[in-house]
């Protein structure tokens, strides 16, 4: 029964790492930009998102309504003022900018807010369980799972029956030829990123919720995020939501098994997918589907 | 004033120098072909005009206007557009979302999604197919639907019979009747010399990035041609 609890709990903390990998994956996927500041915008959403849960109505949980909208100005400002500038065949320029962001925003949260770790106080709800099949499990931890998934879902159809979410996977397939219909690239692009940001915001907020975080977290957010979204195969929607569950899953289960191990074997379970199948698990399902 | 205008265009990629000062114009209402081997420049004069090359030098004017350093996008919506060469097509998303993508353009007219369906009654069949999957003669036939979407005054086509079977050529150009029709001038490539002369009233042939020739398909002999084309002398 211990075991069932920890796969369960597995999943859930999987689907909060899935989602820290959608805005990284999705940002990828559609403009070929790899944003190694992803890890510290995903901590300074926690911060922003700090700074607003006190005014929050209703419960702070909603927190990530108005966190996710302030990211997605700053992640459409920052694809149109700077990412923009430095597109092009080589994608080195643009690594080198997100690196260098990177490196100010977490010493600008360290300079503003100290190296303290911090959390964000759900009240009440933190200690809140329910009994599923026998299991006692947590109300916030099940929550963080709906949301991810309802993200991923409306994300998904939002892509696929939405105008500009066509526009955006058109822009994605081919951002010149999409010009020839009209299509200004870099305005796609700008609300791309706002939304691979607001993602990852939300992901950021409901971490600092389970868990707590200082400016110094986000290089282990954006490793969780680099590893869904190879686990799942680059650009591929639900593998990536599936990478986050093994990622998830395995950490606990080996934190029960070895309690000082941390991450440790989440990321050599990465290793092994890795040696063992380059393209992700969406590759190795193509594979085996399209092989025969 | 003719519709389109294109006045001493050079166009480079680094050192080298694609299109070494070529002109050419285009009535409203008109088709021109452009003919030439690989490599004479055709496709990058066409690139150019709508502003897919940004080392350029020289002008392009549409209805009157200066059109030579706009934003692709721009141009677009001022009402030119392309077939790219090799179709291009979104790949990932249905033949009917590829034809939606020039909505975007937000130029309303008479080429609209059923305007296209019935222009090529295959596509109609194939609209919920994932593009990507379709046959060499259907993804172009998605290529010009695409293009038309955006209801353009003028229609750039970059060898649309290339690698196509003879009897797929034939169904693809019949329907420019239809097109031209509509009241699109167009501006084709080809590679070969019969096709683009039977489809347009006046020929321009390219070599090394000049213009060689032009002149209406009648009025121009076979030795001519071939003549301007590969760049060897006439022999008589």
């Amino acid at each position: 029964m211990i075991w069932l609890e920890t796969i369960a709990n597995g999943i859930f903390l999987g689907g909060l790492y899935a989602l820290i990998g959608l805005g990284l994956g999705f940002a990828f996927g559609v403009m070929r930009v790899v944003n190694v500041a992803q890890g510290d915008f995903i901590v300074a959403a926690a911060f922003i998102g700090l700074f607003l849960y006190p005014w929050t109505p209703v419960h702070p949980i909603l927190v990530i309504i108005p966190v996710a909208v302030v990211a997605f100005l700053i992640g459409m400002a920052l694809q149109w003022l700077l990412v923009n500038r430095v597109l092009g065949h080589d994608q080195i320029p643009q690594i080198l900018l997100t690196f260098g962001l990177a490196i100010v925003l977490r010493n600008g949260m360290v300079a503003g807010f100290g190296a303290n770790s911090q959390s964000i106080d759900v009240g009440e709800m933190r200690f809140w369980g329910f009994d599923f099949l026998g299991l006692r499990l947590g109300v916030l931890p099940a929550l963080v799972l709906v949301i991810a998934i309802v993200l991923f879902a409306a994300l998904h159809l939002w892509l696929h029956r939405s105008r500009l979410g066509r526009l955006i996977r058109a822009t994605a397939d081919d951002y010149q030829i999409v010009q020839l219909q009209g299509v200004n690239y870099r305005k796609v692009y700008a609300v791309a990123m706002g939304l691979a940001m607001a993602l990852s915001a939300v992901a950021g907020v409901l971490l600092a919720m389970r868990g707590s975080f200082t400016p110094y977290s986000g290089s282990d957010r954006l490793l969780i995020a680099f590893e869904v979204v190879v686990i799942g195969g680059l650009g591929s929607f639900w593998g990536m939501f599936l990478g986050g569950m093994v990622l998830g899953v395995t950490q606990l289960i080996a934190l029960k098994l070895d309690p000082t191990s941390g991450l440790m074997y989440g990321h050599i379970v990465f290793f092994i997918i890795l040696i063992l199948s380059p393209n992700g698990l969406a590759g190795a399902f193509r594979n085996a589907v399209f092989r025969k | 004033m003719s519709l389109l205008s294109v006045e001493n265009l050079e166009v480079s990629y680094g050192d080298f120098q694609a299109v070494r000062g070529a002109s050419l114009e285009l009535e409203a209402g008109q088709t021109i072909a452009i003919i030439g081997a690989n490599g004479a420049g055709k496709s990058t004069l066409l690139n150019a005009i709508v502003g897919l090359n940004s080392q350029k030098r020289g002008t392009v004017r549409f209805d009157g206007q200066d059109i030579t350093h706009l934003r692709t996008d721009r141009i677009a919506r001022a009402g030119i557009t392309m077939v790219p060469e090799g179709r291009r097509l979104f790949g990932t998303l249905t033949v009917e979302d590829n034809l939606m993508v020039g909505l975007a353009a937000e130029r309303p007219g008479p080429w609209t999604i059923e305007a296209i369906y019935q222009l090529f009654p295959r596509l109609g069949e194939l609209r919920s197919m994932v593009a990507g999957s379709l046959s060499g003669g259907q993804q172009q036939m998605v290529s010009i639907g695409r293009a038309l979407m955006t209801n353009p005054r003028v229609l750039l086509c970059d060898e649309i019979s290339l690698g196509l079977a003879p009897k797929v050529i034939g169904d693809i150009y019949r329907c420019f009747d239809a097109i031209t029709a509509s009241g699109v001038s167009v501006v084709l490539i080809e590679q070969n010399v019969v096709q683009a002369c039977a489809a347009s009233g006046y020929v321009y042939c390219m070599l090394e990035g000049r213009i060689s020739l032009e002149g209406r398909p009648q009025d121009l002999t076979r030795a001519e041609i071939t003549a301007a084309y590969f760049g060897t002398e006439v022999r008589t």
